[in-house]
């Protein structure tokens, strides 16, 4: 929870220069490969979340792209890219600038 | 609800817009403090922002309203996704607004200005190569990618397809923005992904309930897409010995059991929330959340236990959310190196 709280202190200021550089890498065609499940830590990416919906998104401003989940309960959590480029730590929840969890509750 | 960070109010900060299941889309504004409370994105009369059907907080029930329809319009919609988009670039971000029961997108436009926007009241249907868009399957997300990098961003839509039983699945299309003005225009359907046609004895993909982001994931220079999903597949049931069956039976009472545990846990977080103003309710869910977290996630480390063993002896039909890369091989070249 420290680290997700020195997140939500760090996070929108630095994220659009990360936008750009995200928005440079672009292809005409398809050509997928199979897929791969992602994980996060030791946990499979999103797994037993209600519809799972991945964004990348710098959250840290390192320059890497990390993995925001948003889900139908209204909750948000972030695997931040390692230093290896290739995996990702473990989920944490999107805190908001009070400390609380943000939460875009439903019905 | 997917988010989407974007600088939706025009101040340099990031902020986070979705959509949600209530059938509206909301706002988390950015600042230098970080990420502030969620609010709702309100028209220029000061009202929600919905489609057809949306939940209502104050009397807790779904409603269904014809107030917003485009002249000649019969939508049905109940928006589940939206994003922020500058549709008519005039530098300020309207809305696309997904529907989750039948595949359409609506537009609402900002009539004021990036800092002090004023949104539509008519949900206009969004048109590709002439026709209303009508993502398959339904549509559970959508997102706003330079696909084909002409400095114009183009729509992809996930779908959401059965995301119970055996038929279609989801799959992930894209309309290109052929707009040769300021105003976007999409072209005609592309299929980056095909719904799953399902039945299989293992999770090979997200199968129902598609959403999708892009972004170069592998440093090659090409989009990769990133899914999130349910994967539905059957596994063979097994012949059970005697010893199997019994266990089958004693997992399926601790199945029960746990369930009523976190069951009356669920009860004792919802007490004395009824008849409470809104705000009231939720700071008091929440205390009541924190004070049984640790009792819920002990309970719900429990039931994963049981069911994945209860998995394991019987096979069957299997659902379970998850997120899946999918790189791009088309030759790690990039578009700009085409030109």
């Amino acid at each position: 929870m420290k680290n997700s709280k020195i997140l939500s202190l760090a996070l929108p200021a630095a994220l659009l220069a990360a936008d750009a550089a995200l928005a440079q890498a672009t292809v005409a065609m398809p050509q997928f490969g199979s897929p791969v499940l992602l994980k996060a830590g030791d946990a499979l990416l999103g797994q037993d979340r209600l519809y799972p919906s991945p964004v990348y998104q710098d959250m840290n401003g390192d320059g890497r792209a990390d993995l925001v989940i948003g889900d139908l309960r209204g909750h948000m959590t972030v695997a931040l890219r390692d230093a290896n480029g290739a995996t990702f730590g473990a989920e944490s929840k999107l805190q908001g600038a009070d400390g609380a969890i943000v939460d875009l509750h439903n019905w | 609800m997917s988010p989407q960070f974007v600088d939706f109010d025009g101040d340099g900060q990031l902020d986070i817009v979705a959509g949600i299941f209530d059938g509206s889309p909301h706002l988390v504004r950015g600042s230098d403090k970080g990420w502030g409370k969620p609010e709702q994105i309100l028209d220029r009369e000061g009202e929600r922002i919905v489609l057809n059907q949306y939940w209502d907080f104050d009397i807790k029930q779904w409603v269904k309203t014809r107030d917003f329809d485009a002249p000649g319009t019969k939508a049905e919609g109940q928006c589940t996704s939206a994003v922020a988009f500058d549709w008519d670039g005039d530098g300020d971000l309207d809305l696309l607004l997904g529907d989750y029961n039948t595949g359409a997108v609506f537009r609402r436009m900002n009539e004021g200005t990036a800092a002090e926007p004023l949104f539509s009241r008519i949900n206009e249907v969004v048109h590709a190569a002439g026709a209303p868009i009508e993502v398959p399957g339904k549509v559970a997300t959508l997102r706003l990618v330079d696909w084909n990098a002409d400095g114009r961003l183009d729509l992809a839509c996930g779908g959401m397809g059965d995301v119970y039983n055996d038929d279609e699945g989801g799959g992930v299309f894209l309309y290109l923005n052929e707009g040769e003005g300021k105003t976007a225009a999409f072209g005609k359907r592309q299929t980056l992904l095909a719904p799953s046609a399902k039945g299989q004895a293992e999770p090979t993909r997200p199968d129902a309930g598609l959403y999708m982001d892009f972004a170069d994931h592998d440093g090659d220079g090409d989009l990769d897409m990133v899914v999130g999903g349910y994967s539905l597949w059957k596994m063979p049931e097994p012949t059970l010995n005697a010893v199997q069956k019994e266990r089958v039976r004693e997992l399926k009472d601790q199945q029960a059991d746990l369930n009523t545990q976190r069951n009356a846990l669920s009860k004792r977080i919802m007490e004395g929330t009824e008849g409470l103003d809104r705000d009231a309710a939720d700071k008091l869910r929440k205390e009541r959340l924190a004070e049984f977290s640790e009792d819920l996630s002990a309970i719900g480390k429990r039931i994963q236990n049981v069911n994945s063993e209860l998995e394991k002896l019987e096979g069957g039909a299997k659902r379970r959310s998850m997120v899946w890369l999918y790189e791009n091989l088309g030759n790690g070249r990039t578009a700009a190196a085409d030109r």
